[in-house]
């Protein structure tokens, strides 16, 4: 630990690199000059109200969003080189009816570096076997994916990102609604992606998560509000900023807006 | 009389044979295509398709007679699938633009075979198929129709798979979803155009839905859905065909082909169902153990 928080905590090389980007979804802007550094094995916690532009970012990084200005950059590369970014979803946008088991849900992360007409082989399912050890999930392989609870689907789509090898894991509101043992599975894991050098950018409505696991924090609010080391940034005049209310409390585990729901 | 040996006798007969064989593959290739259709929810799309594919039919048929309307109804679909993969990109909903862009394209088509003499007759053929009396050409047209769309589905389908489950997912990774909707589009368009002369191109909409609807019934394993959708398929086609055989010559029952293979096929479905809400029933009177619990 560096003793002087106002110097940069690590030297290790940077994953993303974003500068004054702004986002727009057709021709609507979505969000407006960001910039900040992400190191690997390092996270950053992406804090803000509903439609804040949080998701936005996220996709604007893996390039699904169109970016008006400003420079996105994945290990120093743009677009980000192949199989670099994992991406973790919200467990509760898809169908849990789909008829697919939790294995071939990871297995589609491999599909990437499969190419077209391949199937998966011994190596892949080497790979899947210990995306799924990661998460803690060996032995829910060959469940279907929609009788896993939220967690579980949760900590799934995490063994999928994993499966590809990425550097820079993106995690969209992976905690929401999770209990405290999925919780901590989820977070012991991204413990474990951080040591070995994985860098996370992770939005959240949880800020004991951002506190157990982040060493930077962005707020945003349709654009940057602030970013920089988690103890300096997380004040409650830039939370209050941040969800525009001054009615906004800050405790250990949320933030509290009057009329918001934090989901 | 003996039924069997009757069918035997039937399927030695050319045009039953041919039938048969036509029949067989298309609904081999319109039930695994159907799985993905079923995945991804694509049936209003597909009921668009049959109705845009119509007037290439149409045209195809007025220039080149019957064997030449597979030319035209290709270029129809095709073109058809680039225009719904273009719609599909915007993420608003468009039924309502599919619904009045394709119902003008079915109009066109019923505009274009009224120029004919013998316009009912012919009108009914390309709607409702003549699978009895079909050509060794036109078999063969829609054998390498039917090739080319199982290719497509064959080449993608892993991608296809994950794109049904995680639209963002599967984005995320690299997969452009326009061109994997445009591969799906332009094989359920071949399909289509392959079922023109075989059940026509609106009873295709049910061997391209059904199957896969059947599918999803009987099993929750991702691979099993292609083979039970295509062996299902297959049985209902053999039996539809046999059927209307058996009534016109046991019986002296006219049964057109087309639709008697849809109404085994919707028939099949209504089994599996029954069959399904039975079993989910047994099931939760059932005490679950206590692992699952």
């Amino acid at each position: 630990m560096n003793e002087n928080d106002s110097q940069p905590r690590s030297t290790a090389p940077l994953a993303l690199h974003v500068a004054g980007a702004s986002f727009a979804y057709a021709q609507t802007p979505a969000l407006e000059d960001v910039t900040f550094d992400l190191r690997a094995g390092e996270a950053v916690a992406l804090i803000g109200p509903n439609g804040s532009g949080k998701s936005t970012l996220l996709k604007g990084v893996l390039g699904l969003i169109h970016r008006t200005k400003g420079t996105v950059e994945v290990l120093g590369e743009s677009p980000a080189p192949a199989g670099a970014v994992g991406y973790v979803p919200q467990a509760d946008e898809l169908d849990p009816e789909f008829p697919v088991t939790l294995e071939q849900v990871v297995m589609m992360g491999r599909y990437r570096s499969l190419g077209w007409l391949r199937l998966p082989g011994k190596r892949d399912r080497a790979h899947v076997a210990a995306a799924l050890e990661a998460v803690g999930l060996a032995e829910r392989a060959r469940t279907r994916f929609g009788e896993l609870s939220g967690g579980q689907q949760q900590r799934g789509l995490l063994a999928r990102a994993l499966a590809s090898g990425p550097r820079l894991l993106l995690l969209d509101e992976p905690f929401n609604g999770l209990d405290q043992e999925n919780r901590n599975a989820l977070v012991d894991t991204v413990k474990r992606l951080k040591a070995d050098g994985v860098a996370v950018l992770v939005s959240t409505h949880d800020l004991e998560l951002a506190r157990d696991v982040c060493e930077s924090v962005l707020l945003l609010n349709g654009g940057q509000v602030a970013f920089g080391p988690l103890d300096e940034v997380l004040s409650l005049e830039n939370v209050q900023r941040t969800f525009r209310s001054v009615g906004v409390e800050l405790d250990e585990h949320t933030v509290v807006v009057p009329g918001h729901t934090g989901h | 009389m003996d039924a069997w040996g009757a069918l035997l006798d039937a399927y030695s007969l050319p045009f039953m044979a041919r039938a048969l064989m036509v029949l067989l593959v298309l609904s081999l290739v319109a039930g695994i295509v159907g799985v993905l259709v079923n995945l991804r929810g694509l049936e209003f799309i597909s009921d668009g398709l049959t109705h845009a594919v119509f007037p290439g039919i149409a045209i195809g048929f007025v220039w080149g007679g019957r064997e030449g309307l597979f030319a035209g109804a290709i270029v129809a679909a095709v073109l058809t699938a680039v225009v719904l993969a273009v719609l599909m990109r915007r993420a608003v909903p468009v039924d309502a633009a599919i619904a009045i862009v394709f119902t003008a394209m079915f109009s066109i088509g019923v505009i274009v075979v009224s120029r004919e003499t013998n316009y009912v007759g012919q009108l009914e053929q390309l709607l409702f198929g003549r699978l009895l009396t079909i050509s060794v050409v036109e078999v063969v047209q829609t054998v390498v129709i039917c090739a080319i769309a199982l290719l497509l589905v064959a080449v993608t389908l892993k991608e296809q798979l994950f794109r049904a489950f995680d639209r963002t997912g599967s984005s995320a990774v690299g997969y452009r979803p326009f061109v994997l909707d445009l591969v799906l589009n332009v094989a359920i368009a071949l399909v289509v155009v392959a079922a023109s002369s075989a059940v026509g191109t609106l009873l295709v909409l049910a061997v391209l839905i059904v199957p896969g609807a059947v599918a999803r019934l009987v099993t929750v394993r991702l691979w099993l859905l292609f083979p039970v959708a295509a062996v299902f398929a297959a049985v209902a086609a053999w039996l539809g065909l046999s059927l209307g055989y058996l009534a016109s010559v046991g019986a002296g029952v006219n049964l057109p082909s087309g639709a008697t293979v849809v109404l085994v096929l919707v028939s099949g479905y209504a089994l599996a169902l029954v069959g399904r809400l039975l079993l989910d029933r047994v099931r939760a009177l059932r005490p679950l153990p206590a692992a699952v619990r």
